[in-house]
């Protein structure tokens, strides 16, 4: 990304808080598995729905960190290509955002970290823990290079579609990326297309379309809801190689995959039973 | 190293916090290998993407070893009531967790019994660890 493009997101995001102050002061904040919203969709000036907000998931997304969640027995569609990636992944790779590299797109869609949308009114940026974002110029006229600098989250560009945010993304990186926390793989031609919707104040959606020819035989969807944080809910600081002792001790891989497609171990030991507090004045 | 049992009372859940995964608690550490660690505090790091805190610990045959535990994030320990002034070094807690895979003296903080005798929970929610 080049200085002036910095400079502007910037800028963007300065007219974007104001933006967000507005829609949150309002917010009644929702536990996370609260799908009742009766207050309507926040729009911005230009009559478009305003996607601004501190997002987190619900326990309706499951599993959780999986891309295949949406396809039956979370299988994914791989190539042979795809089979041998997976297996490089899971026996030659420690989790690349356990080493500070950014997840990218589709993977952070599939993370449980909340996120934040800062919205201006021809770019939205989307922040995300480990002090990552990712922004991305709204306007139907910009087409996508012919040979855009490979990076983590592509080359986005954003349109609207109606009510629907449209994000089309190419140009990813091919190396140290998993695309979801399981290691399951991408590759360089993969193609995302993100659209995105908030049906009313407390939920946004995102329907996600994925191609990769090279490592899945057909293109497949990932869609999932987050709610609305509470109004003293945001991001905080959180510098990831700030003192990251774990990124010696990481084996490759997530480590075990449970039968609900989440990893994990089945059955751990127990720990050894809590320590009785000693009543008070003793 | 494992100094005392006990008799099951609590357990403060890291329930309603963010989820705050960095890394997957099986691609570190072994669910197998539950252990409880009493010692001195010596040390603590109060950083992202995890909380470290050092323990002094004799084993049986009264050689004393330094252990790291891993915590959650200083965001994700605060907002469950785990503060940084709730560590302070020459204390003496128990930490119950699971040992790294690699074989070091390091350990998953998943339940962390502190001086004043209040249990909290150090684990990294969203990490697929044992809750």
């Amino acid at each position: 990304m080049s200085a002036g493009t910095l400079r502007a997101g910037r800028v963007a995001f300065v007219i974007a808080a104001c933006t967000l102050c507005s829609a949150t002061v309002f917010a009644q904040g929702l536990s996370v598995d609260d799908f009742t919203s009766t207050r309507p969709t926040p729009r911005t000036a230009s009559g478009k729905p305003d996607f601004s907000g501190y997002w987190k998931g619900t326990r309706q997304t499951r599993p959780g960190g999986n891309i295949g969640k949406d396809l039956p027995g979370w299988k994914l569609p791989l190539t042979p290509a795809g089979e041998a990636a997976l297996t490089h992944n899971l026996t030659a790779t420690v989790d690349p955002e356990a080493l500070c590299i950014i997840g990218g797109i589709p993977r952070h869609n599939a993370s449980g970290l909340p996120f934040e949308i800062l919205q201006g009114a021809n770019k939205i940026a989307f922040m995300y823990w480990y002090s990552y974002f990712r922004l991305i110029p709204i306007d139907s006229n910009r087409k996508h290079s012919d040979d855009p600098d490979p990076s983590f989250f592509g080359e986005e560009l954003g349109r609207w579609d109606g009510d629907t945010l449209v994000i089309d993304s190419v140009g990813f990186k091919g190396e140290k990326v998993w695309i979801d926390e399981n290691a399951n793989p991408h590759s360089d031609a993969l193609h995302v297309v993100e659209r995105w919707t908030r049906p009313d104040a407390d939920h946004i959606h995102v329907n996600t379309l994925i191609e990769d020819p090279k490592f899945y035989t057909r293109a497949f969807t990932y869609s999932r809801t987050w709610v609305l944080g509470k109004p003293d809910e945001e991001l905080q600081e959180y510098s990831c190689s700030e003192n990251n002792v774990n990124r010696d001790h990481l084996g490759f891989g997530p480590g075990p995959i449970r039968p609900d497609g989440t990893r994990g171990y089945v059955d751990p030991a127990p720990l050894p039973p809590p320590i009785p507090r000693a009543p008070a004045g003793k | 190293m494992i100094t005392r049992l006990a008799i099951a009372l609590t357990v403060v859940a890291a329930s309603g916090a963010p989820l705050i995964a960095h890394h997957s608690f099986a691609a570190q550490y072994d669910a197998t290998k539950a252990i409880r660690l009493e010692g001195t505090l010596t040390k603590v790091e109060w950083t992202n993407p995890h909380t470290y805190f050092y323990l002094d610990v004799k084993d049986e045959s009264g050689k004393v070893e330094t252990w790291g535990c891993e915590g959650g994030a200083p965001g994700a320990l605060s907002r469950r009531g785990f503060k940084r002034g709730d560590l302070k070094i020459g204390d003496t807690i128990v930490v119950d967790g699971y040992r790294a895979k690699d074989g070091s003296r390091l350990i998953d903080a998943r339940r962390v019994t502190l001086a004043d005798g209040r249990i909290v929970s150090g684990a990294s929610s969203g990490d697929g660890g044992p809750q």
